[in-house]
């Protein structure tokens, strides 16, 4: 001990880390982390998946900070936010930067799916790493309505209101479900509770071991795609794709599919090139946040009144969709169809896309069977929107 | 000695027996955990009368609003909250006590005088002055409040009961 003491600062550091790194193996760690080798080509578009993860640290990172002062009541939780927004200048810019960084996740997890979709990156043997992906995108917008719920301001009251009151419309099951949600027939102070627990635990709980399966898949299978992805130039495709893979590190793909391999034909290693342009997008991004956290803040409406004559309840904006199906299906039945059948096949289609797309194309054109419906599906969204933008706020 | 060894158990037996354990496990935990999630489907709402007062002098076929604090009943919340009922005199004498919780998503709606109908601001729907759905998503009409009638037998007003309750469900 005094040996260790009697030494220079650094090499105390230094002793200090290998004495660590024995033990934990950190040095290991760290060249795993980030000494692999990755596409050269598409790297700006790959820095997606990581900004993914950053924006969902960060929403974990702001929403325990707002647990500092939010109160799950309904009584008092608009109080509480009506606290911050007056007397709390740091805790509203908390607040502004969980709405935006929200926002900005749904945008940013929406591109980083296009992404994969354009690149076929589901392809054997990735389905998995799509279809937890696919999950992740539905727990984000899960998270994200049972947030807008949680002010107990008037846009929060109706939103949980319209919400809750939409399973009323599945035959059978659909009137208990609205009961176990709301915590009784109407929604009272145990719906409040519920849709709090679902949003700080349950979902959470449910993203995080995804993002694991997700990462873990991603690591396991590399970033190099799919087996059937790259084609090779020279005459000898053998010892082309035994150089690349030598380059590289296992255990990326080896398998050969027709002429067609699995590695890119450049590679780089993820440190520090993908690493400097992952950082960059990050911190733009944690930029815009940190900026319109502040200006723009989260609104708080009037207290939440189930009497009010004037009020007009408003999705949020990745809802509006959604919303405008419900106004496009009128009588019990077209809702279950439209809303239930609609987004049910919908969904399952997204999420089961590796399972029908199976073909070694790669290319979005040479894919017309997926890129025809699935534009056709995000025209359809676009219209919706539109319709609903021009109902609401009048083009 | 461990315990399998001293039972002398096979690895078949060791595995089931876990299993059995886990299983064990399982049921005690879910039983009470599901029965707690499950229990607002049987918990009955705290039904309560509300005198709301006399009724005012009503135009037919004008629905007037009228504001009244109502307790919700919903599990452990009895805090009387503001509630409208819309007063609505038909041609024939009869009042109708309507809600103006829309029976598409439950939003609140309103009469608009100009229109003559009653509108849901969320999606659109319209009731005409009677409460009945003529346009728009909702598959029924407006609920009425549970209510009733009583003759003040010292002014001779009538004055208006109404029950935290809806006369349909929706």
């Amino acid at each position: 001990m005094l040996r260790f003491a009697a030494r220079p600062l650094a090499r105390r550091f230094r002793s200090g880390y290998r004495w660590v790194d024995e033990r934990a193996g950190t040095t290991d760690l760290v060249h795993k982390g980030l000494y692999e080798a990755v596409p050269d080509r598409g790297a700006w578009a790959y820095t997606l998946g990581s900004a993914t993860l950053i924006l969902i640290v960060l929403q974990f990172f702001t929403g325990i900070f707002l647990l500092l002062t939010y109160v799950p009541s309904f009584s008092s939780a608009w109080d509480s936010l009506r606290f911050l927004q007056t007397s709390d200048r740091f805790g509203n810019w908390v607040r502004g930067m969980h709405l935006w960084s929200a926002y900005v996740l749904i945008l940013v997890i929406g591109l980083h799916m296009l992404r994969t979709f354009l690149s076929a990156s589901y392809k054997r043997p990735r389905e998995l790493n799509w279809v937890s992906g696919g999950m992740l995108f539905f727990l984000v917008l899960g998270l994200a309505i049972t947030g807008a719920m949680l002010p107990m301001d008037n846009a929060g009251y109706w939103t949980t209101v319209v919400v809750t009151n939409i399973p009323h419309y599945l035959p059978f099951i659909g009137d208990p479900i609205r009961t176990l949600w709301r915590g009784g027939d109407f929604v009272g102070p145990i719906t409040l509770t519920r849709t709090f627990a679902i949003h700080i635990w349950v979902l959470p709980f449910l993203l995080l071991a995804l993002i694991g399966a997700h990462l873990y898949l991603l690591r396991r299978h590399g970033e190099f795609g799919a087996w059937v992805n790259y084609s090779t130039t020279t005459d000898d495709p053998d010892r082309e794709i035994a150089e690349r893979i030598r380059r590289a590190e296992p255990p990326y793909p080896t398998l050969r599919i027709e002429r067609q391999y699995a590695a890119p034909r450049k590679t780089v290693d993820f440190f520090p090139n993908q690493l400097f342009k992952d950082t960059v997008v990050s911190i733009v991004l944690v930029a815009i946040i940190f900026v319109f956290g502040f200006i723009a803040g989260a609104p708080l409406d009037a207290r939440a009144d189930p009497a009010t004559l004037t009020y007009v309840p408003t999705p949020e904006w990745f809802y509006l969709p959604l919303d405008q199906l419900l106004v496009l299906t009128p009588q019990t039945y077209l809702i279950a169809f439209g809303v239930f059948l609609l987004i049910g096949l919908g969904s399952l289609a997204l999420i089961l896309l590796p399972f029908y797309d199976r073909s070694p194309a790669r290319r979005p054109l040479s894919r017309p069977e997926v890129l025809v419906p699935g534009l056709f599906l995000a025209f359809m969204v676009v219209i919706l929107a539109v319709l609903g933008v021009n109902r609401l706020y009048g083009l | 000695m461990a315990g399998a060894e001293v039972l002398q158990l096979t690895r078949r037996q060791m595995v089931q027996l876990t299993g059995l354990g886990a299983a064990a496990i399982g049921l005690m935990l879910s039983i009470p955990a599901i029965g707690f999630l499950l229990s607002p489907l049987v918990q009955k709402t705290r039904e309560t009368w509300v005198r709301v007062g006399a009724v005012p002098d009503l135009t037919v076929d004008q629905p007037k609003p009228v504001t009244v604090k109502v307790p919700s009943g919903e599990a452990y919340d009895t805090t009387p909250v503001d509630r409208i009922a819309y007063l609505v005199r038909k041609s024939d004498g009869a009042t109708l006590v309507l809600t103006n919780t829309c029976s598409h998503m439950q939003c609140d709606v309103h009469f608009d005088p100009t229109l003559q109908q009653f509108l849901c601001p969320c999606h659109g729907g319209l009731y005409d002055v009677h409460g009945n759905n003529i346009g728009g998503p909702p598959p029924s009409p407006l609920p009425q409040w549970v209510h009733r009638f009583e003759q003040d037998s010292q002014t001779g007003q009538t004055i208006l009961f109404i029950k935290n309750a809806y006369d349909e469900s929706i």
